[in-house]
């Protein structure tokens, strides 16, 4: 049986893809996004603001199928890179019908 | 010392989902009734929220035959019937008195145009729909209007998304003091359509139960529709004609937030300047304040702010003042909100009453304000503000008074300069040494696209959101004002008015494709801001950091004049002491395609149909003494202003001849044409030499922009001492007389 599972290093470089080519960050290497660097609020990290929430959700949703709530839910979840692509990952997990940190359906990468 | 003034508003026109007659919308809004329910104009399934406030009796199907089809539009139509009605309580003639005309738009035909692009989106090569793109200006109401219950001397369709409306009617009240017209019928116009209904809802700003302004179970707004027009005359000439006045427009201000384009900046301290600025300007003090009809969109982050804002305008005051919003009855009405609820604030006054907020039942105790929960009520009614807010952070507010309870005022006829100027064409950026480019008499056979890098010249940290046209526009603006120096002082004050005919119907365009591909769940919630005609002045504000007057204006192949003219009065008016006025127009295939098509079915060709070019220009208007006082360099004066409509049979008679000798004027023109041209050849500037920017620049409709910065350089090098630059499309047209200082 073969097990395929989408490498959460492999999200996370599609998040910082995204968040380059959708926010518009002209010039901007996606590789040098760091996974844990804040991706909200001014001072640190990209600073990007409320607009830039709401196009990433919606964005991440048309690339990956998982829907991030709205709200106070979804502040944690959009902290960094790699609270994104973690959420992305056990939402795909749960579509699928398995835990996250390890299952038996195929999901390709 | 001239005679003191006074305006009063002798008729107010109401259209909303509540009532389609004044009467019926007020009786309705002291009811508390609300008239917010499921959408059924169109297809709203996949809608996060598709409650709305829809005009239910008026449609295009059931209007009369001349007003279906053609320009006409569901905005139009809501137009007219409140504009027909405010002028009918006025008992305004406009054929024996000269009266003007300002509408404020946002959506205009977009309703109609939607139809179009689905259309298009599944048969691309259907030459109807790609012509019928066209169909819709943003002037189309005003030009409409003129033909039905017109003639209307004076002409402006003025746009800053959601104080579009509160806009029109400030531009109103200073044509009256400037007494280019005895009355003006000024008010905003917008229909519902699917692209603002995906588009807030891309936002996540629509709640989808009836909305709740103020209340702390808040969740957004709720979509309107409908028109409010006043009619605004002198109070003299008012009770001359046996007029009633309802009610007095005692002030006025606007200015931007210059914040973001979407969120209002959250401490209140623009709008809060703003709302005090006006009651300034009326000379009210906050205690004869007896009611305020706020913006109150029921979206978290308004109702707080204007808050704030009411707290830092009104003081101690705010204590005692009533403060209700419609929108929870009529919904947010985007360009017709602001003259609608200015309506609203006048009748208040007139009837001694005031309306609730309805959908209000436990208010935030962060929104600490004397609410008006339920119905309306009867009060003593002294001054009233009415607020609006608009994307981009445009604000503004009025205050209406019982007539003459506030001071009278007096004309300002200030005198107005100009301090920088700079254009964007295929062949690169010019400031002020090198404008007099544009007027080299290159063939147009040049590149038609700016091929600059703009994201070069930009600080692309702080210009991502900003799209082409929007780049443009900074550029030309930022280097204008770099030249004239005045961005080295406070920016607060600085203005920024332009024009533009296609504006964003590329964006629009895409906007809607993706919607029909994807659904509503998938429209782009950074691209919708960007849909607005007012989004690239909105964005060249924030970017630029300047908080005076900010809006855009259109008027077909003249819209760059429609921008100049606009920010002169202005300034002349004592609106603000600078103003850059400028003109865009971006390259767009889906617009070559549609004008490809017009051009090859039209019966009279002269000549090969060229493509368009894309560029922009903006100069510099001061006011003399403001540019005295900080040192500025004068590069030219404005001797004369004149503007026009088709039934103004000598439009140049007022002109004053050239002075000195014709070697030393010019008549500068955006593009060459025969009937402009036997105009002159009838007036006192025959014979003077003519020179066009049309070679240089190529051709597009913000062309008169270009013009006007081409006549400052030639005069700011004394090349030529007098300049008269001339711009017309159909049925319009515009004179502006520069001389070198």
């Amino acid at each position: 049986m073969l097990r395929v599972f989408m490498a959460e290093s492999t999200i996370r470089a599609q998040i910082k893809e995204l968040i380059v080519r959708e926010l518009n960050l002209e010039g901007k290497d996606p590789a040098s996004i760091e996974d844990e660097a804040p991706l909200f609020g001014s001072g640190e990290g990209l600073g990007l603001d409320s607009l830039d929430a709401l196009q990433l959700a919606m964005s991440i949703e048309e690339s990956f199928g998982v829907r991030i709530p709205e709200g106070d839910e979804a502040r944690p979840i959009f902290r960094s890179v790699a609270s994104l692509a973690e959420y992305i990952l056990g939402a795909k997990a749960a579509q699928e019908g398995v835990h996250p940190g390890g299952g038996s359906s195929a999901i390709p990468a | 010392m001239t005679e003191p003034l006074r305006i009063s508003v002798t008729g107010v026109g109401l259209v909303t989902s509540v009532g389609e007659t004044r009467e019926a919308t007020w009786a309705a809004l002291r009811r508390g009734e609300r008239g917010l329910f499921p959408i059924d104009l169109f297809d709203t399934t996949g809608q996060r929220a598709s409650l709305g406030g829809a005009v239910r009796g008026l449609t295009l199907e059931s209007a009369p035959e001349e007003q279906r089809g053609g320009a006409w539009s569901r905005s139009t139509l809501l137009a007219l019937h409140a504009a027909r009605e405010a002028m009918e309580q006025a008992r305004l003639d406009p054929r024996r008195i000269r009266v003007g005309l300002v509408v404020g738009a946002t959506t205009g035909g977009m309703f109609e145009t939607e139809a179009r692009l689905a259309e298009l989106h599944v048969r691309p090569d259907s030459q109807q729909a790609q012509l019928e793109m066209l169909a819709h200006p943003l002037t189309s109401t005003g030009d409409c209007l003129d033909e039905t219950i017109g003639p209307f001397w004076q002409v402006r369709t003025v746009a800053s998304a959601c104080s579009s409306g509160a806009n029109a009617l400030l531009v109103a009240a200073n044509w009256l003091l400037s007494g280019r017209v005895d009355a003006v019928v000024a008010g905003g116009t917008d229909g519902l359509c699917r692209l603002t209904l995906s588009g807030f809802n891309a936002l996540a700003a629509i709640d989808p139960e009836p909305c709740r302004p103020f209340d702390q179970r808040r969740r957004g707004l709720n979509l309107g529709e409908g028109a409010g027009f006043l009619v605004l005359e002198r109070s003299t000439r008012a009770l001359a004609r046996g007029a009633e006045p309802l009610a007095e427009l005692a002030g006025w201000a606007l200015g931007a937030e210059a914040h973001h384009i979407t969120n209002p900046e959250p401490t209140g301290v623009a709008a809060g300047r703003i709302i005090r600025a006006a009651m300034v300007e009326a000379g009210v003090d906050a205690r004869l304040v007896d009611y305020v009809n706020a913006h109150g969109t029921g979206t978290p982050l308004n109702d707080l702010m204007e808050t704030a804002a009411l707290r830092l305008a009104l003081g101690d005051e705010l204590a005692r003042i009533p403060v209700s919003s419609s929108k929870g009855q009529i919904g947010h009405t985007l360009a017709a909100a602001g003259a609608i609820e200015a309506g609203i604030a006048a009748l208040s006054v007139h009837k001694q009453a005031i309306v609730p907020t309805a959908g209000l039942e436990e208010p935030d105790p962060a929104c600490a304000l004397v609410h008006v929960p339920g119905v309306g009520r009867d009060a003593r009614v002294r001054a009233v503000i009415s607020n609006s807010f608009g994307f981009g952070g445009m604000d503004s507010a009025l205050v209406f008074t019982t007539p003459g309870l506030a001071p009278a005022r007096h004309r300002r006829g200030r005198k107005v300069v100009v301090t920088g100027a700079a254009a964007l064409t295929p062949r690169g950026l010019h400031g002020t040494t090198d404008c007099g480019k544009l007027l080299q008499r290159d063939a147009s056979e040049g590149p038609r696209d700016v091929t600059l890098d703009l994201a070069a010249h930009l600080d692309l940290a702080r210009a991502r959101r900003l799209d082409r046209s929007s780049r443009m526009a900074a550029l030309v603006v930022g280097r204008a004002y770099e030249e004239s120096g005045a961005l080295s002082g406070p920016r607060e004050e600085l203005g920024v008015i332009l024009g533009s005919s296609f504006g964003t119907i590329s964006a629009s365009a895409a906007f809607m494709h993706r919607l029909f591909a994807k659904g509503p769940r998938f429209a782009s919630p950074a691209d919708f801001p960007n849909l607005v005609p007012s989004s690239p002045v909105g964005h060249v504000s924030i970017y630029l950091g300047l908080g005076g007057p900010v809006f855009a204006t259109s008027d077909l192949a003249a819209s760059g004049e429609s921008a100049w003219a606009q920010a002169i009065e202005l300034v002349e008016g004592g609106e603000a002491d600078v103003v850059a006025a400028g003109g865009y127009e971006e390259a767009s295939d889906i617009v070559e395609r549609s004008l490809a098509i017009l051009f090859e079915r039209s019966a009279e060709r002269q000549s090969e149909h060229q493509p368009r070019a894309e560029g922009a220009a903006a100069v510099i208007l001061e006011e003399q003494g403001h540019a005295r006082e900080r040192g500025a360099k004068v590069l030219a004066e404005v001797a004369q202003v004149l503007t026009w409509r088709e039934h103004d049979a000598s439009p140049l008679l007022p002109l004053e001849p050239p002075r000195g000798h014709a070697g030393a004027a010019s008549v500068i023109l955006p593009r060459r044409d025969r009937a402009l041209e036997d105009m002159l050849a009838r007036s006192t500037w025959r014979g003077v030499p003519v020179r066009v920017c049309e070679g240089a620049c190529g051709e597009h409709d913000a062309l008169g922009a270009a013009a006007v910065a081409a006549a400052v350089s030639e005069l700011a090098h004394r090349r030529i001492g007098d300049a008269l630059v001339l711009g017309v499309a159909p049925g319009r047209g515009y004179a502006l007389r520069l001389v070198a200082p």
